[in-house]
């Protein structure tokens, strides 16, 4: 496969997202304007002004109407898809770092990090369907037990029941989304053992994948929090993806960016590496960037798939037919 | 190739480290020891707003300069401080300066200077974004732009100063940049600050500047000659130093292309333009005059490059280094006019068509590429003159430069 590159972004790509349908493409980079792009062809469709600081993350309606955006800027912000128009911000005094609308898109899981003297949290807000009404209460506020631990993503279980989040304590947690109290957590002897950077979720919710900086990445059943499978790597873990058409999960990532040009060129290893979500065999890699990879995503179609990494640029990859039809 | 250099050039490195060591030795009364290292930005006793302009520019932890240099520089030492290409000296200097500004005096505290425009307009900008939450005002005062905007601007009030050295005398002798409140100088690509192209424009802006004043010096690279001067205006400063031979940066691969003779890197470039394109490159040439001679050939060759030197007019430049950061051009052919501070995020490649004419530069242009987590690829085009060259910088940064193997565009 030959990659589309995409060129938008000036600076380090932070995260990348589909929308349902698969043809449209959000990346997200520390350069302050989200960008929409066809992921069909990589071309450009328009920027979203208003951030003032790295965006970490975002997510899209199920009607691919409405975007939101969390960033360092310490807030997160409501868009319109089509025109681009900012339509609420919600203010937090920490940066922003994780956002997920639930099923429905009447909620949103918000994280902020901790700063100065305010500890991480996970923040529910409720969405409303006219922006007019639009308000910035939290239905629920949810705290780690080492509030200056970053958490680095909090996602919708199933049916909006839950909230599942990982971060920089290494566990990860299953949260009641109504009451808010800590129903699970991983446990310390199979979980990670250092930071949790990414996670992914299956397109049933039944079960998902953590990335972390202990160069694994991780599945775990969504409501029992039981681990499936792991998948080892040589390189810490930034960003993690799973496939909706087959049985493969994509890892991505690289040695830590700040020691990137003091070290040996060979030691970069900034791949896309492939498994069997099965057999935990590696399948291969997609070489390219030049540094290290920061975000992947699968087009919902599982024909494609992009990666964000700390050079600046999108790689869209279409797969071969080759790819659907490889035996182990 | 047998020997070392010979005694005296350039690249001689026993007499290098023989005078670094003379201006070093027994002058430990000129030195303030300072050992400490913080680990976070929160451990480091910055204002809240600079925490949060720190956090929003993208910011998690610091790099190795900045764990061993804000502290200082924001206590109000003077501070000598060197360390790779790219490893993050420019937010080093713009936190210390934002940490010691008083915000509710609108006049000028604090001057960075650097060598080119480009540079100044770059620092500018991440000053102003690191300090947005402080509201800032920071002004860019570099030559070729209209001198009543810069007047009005800085009777204005600014907070900082970031400029080239010829301007900003001129605005000091024009009165219309007051020195009375200016605390902190900061000199940045020190050495070439210092060095005789611009050491007298240098003393006469220092003459102007009140008598106690913090100076902070930062460059990759920082010959005896350049410290040797710092001793005149600095007070017992705080001092990181990188050995020579642990400057250059091992993320970036470095290759060499024999191309016999000089009429035939013309050919050679043209045989890599379809790599070059893949990504970003900077092309460096030694002289203004074949920077225009190479672009001309290149574009004659249906190659699309854009070109900047130093006699082109100051908005020509500005067009060019906007397409350049934003890709909408690629290929850009330059002086060392660029080859220190330039941030552009996509840049992979660095082509020495020819090889440098002053040693330090070489680290500077190959540290185009390779910049804060990612690798990067110099390739530089070597005659039979410039065998000897070669060898002596391979020798005096302690790196090695291989073949250019026929594949590189799978190393891009």
């Amino acid at each position: 496969m030959r990659p589309i590159l995409m060129k938008g972004h000036e600076r380090p790509l932070t995260f990348l997202r589909y929308n349902r349908e698969g043809d449209l493409l959000f990346s997200c980079a520390k350069d302050h304007t989200p960008t929409l792009w066809f992921a069909d062809n990589g071309e450009r469709l328009g920027t979203y002004r208003g951030h003032n600081g790295a965006v970490w993350c975002c997510d899209v309606s199920r009607d691919s109407s409405r975007l939101i955006t969390g960033s360092a800027d310490q807030t997160a912000k409501l868009w319109d898809v089509k025109s681009g128009k900012e339509l609420f911000t919600f203010k937090f005094n920490a940066p922003t770092r994780s956002v997920d609308f639930a099923v429905g898109d009447r909620l949103a899981v918000i994280t902020t990090d901790h700063f100065v003297d305010r500890t991480a949290a996970i923040h529910v807000k409720r969405i409303a369907e006219d922006p007019e009404e639009q308000d910035a209460e939290s239905v629920l506020v949810l705290h780690c037990p080492d509030g200056k631990k970053r958490i680095n993503r909090a996602v919708w279980g199933p049916l909006n029941q839950t909230i599942v989040s990982g971060g920089e304590d290494k566990v990860i947690r299953i949260w009641d989304a109504e009451t808010g109290k800590l129903l699970k957590q991983s446990d310390e002897e199979v979980g990670h053992k250092k930071d949790i950077t990414s996670l992914c979720k299956a397109a049933d919710d039944s079960h998902f994948l953590t990335g972390s900086l202990d160069k694994t990445a991780k599945l775990w059943d969504m409501r029992t929090l039981t681990l499936l499978k792991t998948y080892t790597t040589v390189v810490p873990v930034n960003a993690v993806s799973l496939s909706p058409l087959l049985n493969h999960v994509v890892l991505g990532g690289g040695q830590d960016a700040s020691a990137v040009t003091t070290t040996d060129h060979r030691a970069g290893k900034f791949e896309a590496k492939f498994y069997d979500k099965i057999l935990q065999e590696e399948i291969g890699g997609v070489k390219g960037h030049f540094g290290p990879i920061n975000a992947l995503a699968f087009n919902p179609d599982g024909k494609s798939f992009s990666s964000g990494g700390e050079d600046g640029y999108v790689r869209l990859h279409h797969f071969d037919s080759d790819y659907f039809n490889i035996k182990i | 190739m047998a020997g070392s250099a010979p005694e005296g050039t350039q690249f001689d490195a026993r007499q290098f480290d023989q005078k670094l060591n003379e201006v070093l030795e027994g002058q430990d009364e000129f030195f303030t020891s300072y050992d400490d290292v913080h680990e976070s930005f929160d451990a480091m006793g910055l204002q809240e707003n600079l925490l949060r302009g720190i956090y929003a520019y993208g910011f998690e932890k610091p790099s190795a300069i900045q764990q061993r240099g804000i502290v200082p520089f924001c206590k109000g030492l003077d501070v000598i401080q060197q360390a790779q290409s790219g490893t993050g000296k420019t937010a080093t200097f713009c936190s210390g300066v934002l940490q010691q500004l008083d915000f509710s005096l609108i006049q000028c505290q604090a001057l960075v200077l650097a060598p080119t425009r480009e540079l100044a307009q770059q620092i500018e900008k991440v000053m102003r974004a690191l300090g947005d939450y402080l509201g800032v005002k920071v002004h860019a005062c570099v030559g070729g732009t209209s001198v009543r905007e810069d007047q009005r601007i800085l009777q204005a009030g600014v907070h900082v100063v970031v400029g080239t050295p010829g301007r900003v005398f001129d605005m000091l002798k024009r009165q219309s940049l007051r020195a009375d409140n200016i605390k902190m100088f900061v000199l940045d690509e020190a050495d070439e600050m210092l060095s005789r192209g611009f050491k007298d424009q240098i003393y006469d802006i220092f003459q102007l500047l009140p008598p106690k004043i913090q100076v902070g010096v930062f460059s990759a690279t920082m010959p005896p000659e350049a410290l040797e001067i710092t001793r005149k205006f600095m007070s017992k400063p705080v001092r990181i130093l990188v050995k020579r031979d642990e400057l250059t940066l091992e993320g970036i691969k470095q290759f060499y292309v024999n191309v016999e003779k000089e009429e035939w890197k013309l050919e050679t470039l043209c045989d890599l333009y379809e790599t070059l394109a893949i990504t970003q490159s900077v092309i460096f040439v030694n002289t203004r005059r074949k920077v225009d001679w190479l672009t001309d050939k290149m574009r004659s060759r249906d190659h699309t490059v854009s070109a900047t030197h130093g006699d082109m007019d100051q908005n020509t430049r500005d067009i060019i280094m906007r397409e350049f950061r934003s890709g909408s051009s690629r290929v850009l052919i330059t002086t060392d006019l660029l080859a220190r501070g330039i941030d552009v995020q996509q840049v992979s490649l660095v082509i020495n068509f020819d090889l440098p004419t002053q040693p330090e530069n070489y680290l500077h242009r190959i540290g185009r590429s390779g910049r804060f987590g990612r690798k990067g690829v110099a390739i530089n085009f070597v005659t039979r003159d410039d065998e000897r060259m070669l060898f002596d910088i391979q020798k005096f940064y302690n790196v090695v430069v291989e073949e250019l193997p026929s594949n590189v565009a799978d190393l891009l």
